[in-house]
C-alpha cells in the first residue's frame, strides 16, 4: 500500500467567543481529534484568544481565533470543511495550502526573528592609506604590472 | 525636401516627461526584504495598505511592485474573510 504524499495546510477558524473558556477548549479539542483521526499530523496549533472582529459575524463583535498547521493527504480538506460546517460554534474558517515558497518564506522569517537584529553597519574604521615607502631611486612608475595588457 | 513637422506633444507626453523627471525610483517595500510570501494573518502589516474607507490602495501610491501587490491583494481579501480587516470602514458611514 503506497503512502500518499502529505501536503502541508494551514487552517484558521473562529470560535464563538461568547462561550466560556472551557467550552472553547472543548471545541478546539474536538477539532484536534477530528484531524488526528483522519491521518493528519498537527505541526502547530496556535490559539490567539479573543479578538475584536472587523465587522460583526452572526451579530457578534468578538471571536476566538485559532490557527492550526498540519500535514495531511489531500482528501482531508473537504472532510475538514464539512466538519467545520457541522460544528455550530465555529463561525468562520479558512484553509490554505502552504506551497513550497510559503514554507521557505516562513523559515526565513523565523530565522530572522530568532537571530538578534543587526545593530546597523559597524562604525567605519579609519583606514589610513598605506604608506609605501619608496626606496630611494625608484621613481619610475611607468613600468606597471602586466595586468593591463589584455 | 521638407521634413515632416514634428507632431505636437499631447497632454499625455507632457505628463509622462514630468513623471520621469520628478519621481525617484521608489523601491517596493517587500522587494527590499526580498519577501516571498505576505501573510494574511498579519493584519497590522496589512493595515497600511488599505485606506480609511477600507479600500485597497493602488500600487502607484504605495510604491509596491506588481508581484507583491498581487500577493498583497490576495492576503487582504483573505484577511477580510476572517474579519481581521474590514470590507468597509469608518469614513463611508
Amino acid at each position: 500500500m503506497e503512502q500518499q504524499r502529505k501536503r502541508v495546510y494551514e487552517t484558521t477558524f473562529i470560535v464563538n467567543a461568547t462561550l466560556d473558556d472551557a467550552q472553547i477548549d472543548q471545541v478546539i479539542e474536538r477539532f484536534r481529534e477530528f484531524v488526528t483521526k483522519n491521518e493528519a499530523e498537527i505541526r502547530t496549533l496556535d490559539k490567539w484568544g479573543r479578538k475584536r472582529l472587523a465587522y460583526p459575524i452572526q451579530k457578534k463583535n468578538n471571536g476566538y481565533y485559532a490557527v492550526c498547521e498540519f500535514s495531511a493527504p489531500a482528501e482531508i480538506v473537504a472532510k475538514l470543511e464539512r466538519y467545520y460546517h457541522l460544528d455550530e460554534n465555529i463561525m468562520r474558517f479558512l484553509t490554505v495550502q502552504l506551497s513550497e515558497k510559503m514554507l521557505k518564506a516562513r523559515q526565513e522569517q523565523e530565522r530572522r526573528s530568532a537571530a538578534p537584529p543587526e545593530q546597523g553597519p559597524p562604525p567605519p574604521v579609519e583606514v589610513k592609506p598605506e604608506r609605501n615607502v619608496t626606496p630611494p631611486g625608484a621613481q619610475d612608475d611607468d613600468e606597471e604590472s602586466d595586468d593591463d595588457a589584455t | 525636401m521638407r521634413r515632416p513637422s514634428t507632431p505636437r506633444r499631447g497632454p499625455r507626453s507632457a505628463r509622462a516627461s514630468r513623471m520621469q523627471q520628478a519621481r525617484k525610483k521608489r523601491v517596493c517595500r517587500f522587494c527590499e526584504n526580498n519577501d516571498l510570501y505576505i501573510d494574511y494573518k498579519n493584519e497590522k502589516r496589512l493595515q497600511r495598505f488599505i485606506s480609511e474607507q477600507g479600500r485597497i490602495i493602488p500600487k502607484r501610491i504605495t510604491g509596491t511592485c506588481s508581484r507583491h501587490q498581487r500577493m498583497l491583494v490576495q492576503a487582504i481579501k483573505r484577511a477580510r474573510h476572517l474579519a481581521l480587516l474590514p470590507f468597509v470602514s469608518d469614513a463611508v458611514k
